[in-house]
């Protein structure tokens, strides 16, 4: 288990199911098998369109056999943003990369029970090579100088950045006061003269970003390092000085933003950038960027526990930040 | 007229290229000149740092040579001297991102409208250097009076020797320590000049200030008391062609001692 997420997984293959039915019905049969008992699971739900209702009950299924999900991996963009708002980590699921036990969904319910039949030896199962790989899914991802999506460095390198306990405490206090950015501007950014409009980000637009594919990133990006993406991205983890995070809808950083950060870039200027702290060297919403003000020198932000989450959009042609209304 | 171009270079990496190359530009364009410093280190680019123009860059060389951008565009202008302008590397990209013709094109370039372009060399021998070297015709060595740094000065003087379009090429010893001299503990100025056998052009002293100057991202030549400050201005005025000595860095001990000096100092500009 050098490389991958998962410790001690199970992939679960549905993505032949036509409909819902289809797959609880398929799921349920695998999820009688003791041997999923105590695993974490990655479910490949193929193209199969599920809304949030319909996830959670897959999720609580799953949860009522004392196994959680570890992952989906979906082709589906309605499935993708219901996993994000319940939180269900988005991955491709690779099955060269998690040696574990594995289930492939068969459109015949005979060679379904065959795979269960194997399983009860209690045995490792080799899965089916003939699952056709769907063509490259559209939004395209590049992400320059990572090698290694995860690593075991990476989640201790986190859960020094963001401990625990306090992950949730947050997460509550976020979501109590959710969309109430106090109407604070902080003048730390200045705007700055690009000279010529710059040429991607001509033509404005305001598509809601919320209808946007995520990139979701659990670790730290270091200088150099470049995360484009056509959508939103989400990176829990810290953004050093000298990385780069280019989305065409939001960047979302539940860490300290320290690299440049450039939302909405073809030119969506309801696009926001937001960090549990707010420290970019450079912000960019679609076609305005601005520096940070050089009397704030601020090089090192200490990782405390007191973040004030920090928000910037557009407003009146000036990139404008809210901070979070602390309770005390 | 066209302008001069210098490379600044060392082959061992952390004996100060960066930190030279921003304190000669920031002190030639103190004097008037009109000065762009290039940062060719594609990858682990500093020299924005040193000057604090970080925040500012919006284009990088990469942009230029891709034709995102006009030469133009790209120069960031310093905060405190309109005269220096700096041309930044890209962070995000390696050295094989720009070729040596490239390099050259640019430098040729902006060497028409300026008097200086100081061009800031990576450490290494590969590709970065044989790029940050093509425009140039004047070179300055950096090194500190190590055997390790010695060597690989050595080794690049050589490399320099053979290229037909450097005219001339000068010795920097950097983090020079007067004690440690005193004590042969450390090679002194004498005996490094006389390993490399090329011209000095100036000998920094080790000063606590480049840590903070560096922090800040302002260079030490704007400290009027500092006397790394007074040594790298000395080195650029040695560049503009007027004979200055070289600073007496025999730190007199005692407070008495001290005082003398400082009267002494005063007779010799008197």
């Amino acid at each position: 288990m050098e490389k991958g997420f998962i410790e001690n997984g199970f992939i679960i293959d549905l993505s032949v199911a036509q409909n819902t039915s289809q797959l609880v019905s398929e799921l349920n049969s695998v999820m009688e098998h003791p041997d999923v008992k105590g695993k974490r699971i990655c479910l490949k739900l193929g193209d199969l369109d599920l809304n949030q209702s319909q996830l959670l009950s897959v999720k609580a299924l799953i949860e009522s056999m004392d196994a959680e999900i570890a992952y989906i991996d979906t082709l589906s963009e309605q499935t993708e943003a219901s996993a994000v708002s319940h939180g269900i980590i988005v991955s491709k699921c690779d099955n060269e990369e998690i040696p574990a036990a594995s289930y492939v969904a068969e459109p015949k319910e005979e060679e379904a029970e065959a795979v269960v039949e194997t399983l009860k030896e209690g045995e490792i199962i080799e899965v089916h090579a003939d699952i056709k790989q769907q063509p490259e899914a559209e939004p395209v991802v590049t992400i320059e100088g990572i090698e290694d999506n995860f690593t075991e460095e990476t989640a201790q390198e986190l859960s020094e950045i963001i401990p625990s306990e306090h992950f949730e405490t947050d997460f509550e206090t976020l979501a109590a006061n959710e969309g109430l950015f106090a109407n604070e501007e902080v003048s730390k950014y200045i705007l700055l003269d690009t000279g010529d409009v710059l040429p991607e980000a001509a033509e404005e637009n305001s598509i809601d970003t919320k209808t946007l594919p995520t990139l979701y990133l659990h670790q730290t990006l270091r200088s150099g390092q470049t995360v484009t993406y056509e959508g939103n991205i989400l990176i829990i983890g810290d953004a050093h000085p000298g990385s780069e995070i280019v989305a065409d809808g939001d960047v979302t950083v539940w860490g300290i933003l320290g690299g440049i950060a450039h939302a909405g870039k073809k030119g969506n200027i309801t696009a926001k950038v937001r960090a549990l702290k707010l420290n970019a060297i450079q912000l960019r919403i679609a076609g305005l960027y601005a520096r940070r003000n050089d009397t704030l020198n601020v090089p090192y932000v200490q990782k405390t526990n007191e973040f004030t989450p920090e928000e910037a959009q557009i407003e009146d042609g000036k990139i404008v930040i809210y901070k979070k209304l602390r309770r005390d | 007229m066209a302008g001069r171009v210098i490379v600044i270079t060392s082959g061992k990496g952390g004996v100060g290229k960066t930190t030279t190359s921003a304190n000669i530009g920031t002190a030639l364009a103190k004097e008037g000149y009109k000065v762009v410093l290039i940062d060719t280190d594609l990858g682990l680019r500093n020299l924005d740092l040193l000057l604090g123009l970080e925040n500012r860059i919006v284009y990088t060389i990469v942009d230029v040579i891709e034709e995102r951008c006009k030469l133009k565009q790209a120069l960031v202008k310093d905060k405190k001297n309109p005269n220096l302008q700096l041309l930044a590397a890209a962070q995000t990209r390696d050295k094989s991102a720009v070729n040596a013709e490239q390099l050259k094109e640019i430098c040729d370039t902006l060497k028409e409208k300026n008097d200086f372009v100081l061009v800031d060399c990576p450490a290494g021998i590969e590709q970065g250097f044989q790029n940050a070297v093509a425009g140039a015709s004047e070179a300055i060595v950096v090194t500190t009076p190590e055997m390790s740094a010695i060597r690989d000065a050595d080794r690049i003087i050589g490399l320099l020797n053979a290229k037909e379009e450097i005219e001339s090429t000068k010795l920097l010893l950097n983090r020079v320590r007067p004690n440690l001299i005193k004590n042969k503990e450390m090679m002194s100025v004498d005996e490094v000049a006389e390993i490399l056998e090329i011209p000095l052009v100036g000998i920094i002293p080790e000063d606590t200030g480049i840590i903070t100057s560096t922090n800040k991202g302002d260079p030490i030549v704007n400290d009027d008391k500092a006397l790394a400050g007074q040594a790298y201005r000395n080195v650029a005025q040695r560049i503009l062609g007027e004979e200055v000595a070289f600073l007496d860095l025999d730190e007199p001990k005692g407070i008495v001692a001290k005082i003398k000096n400082v009267f002494a100092k005063l007779r010799e500009k008197v």
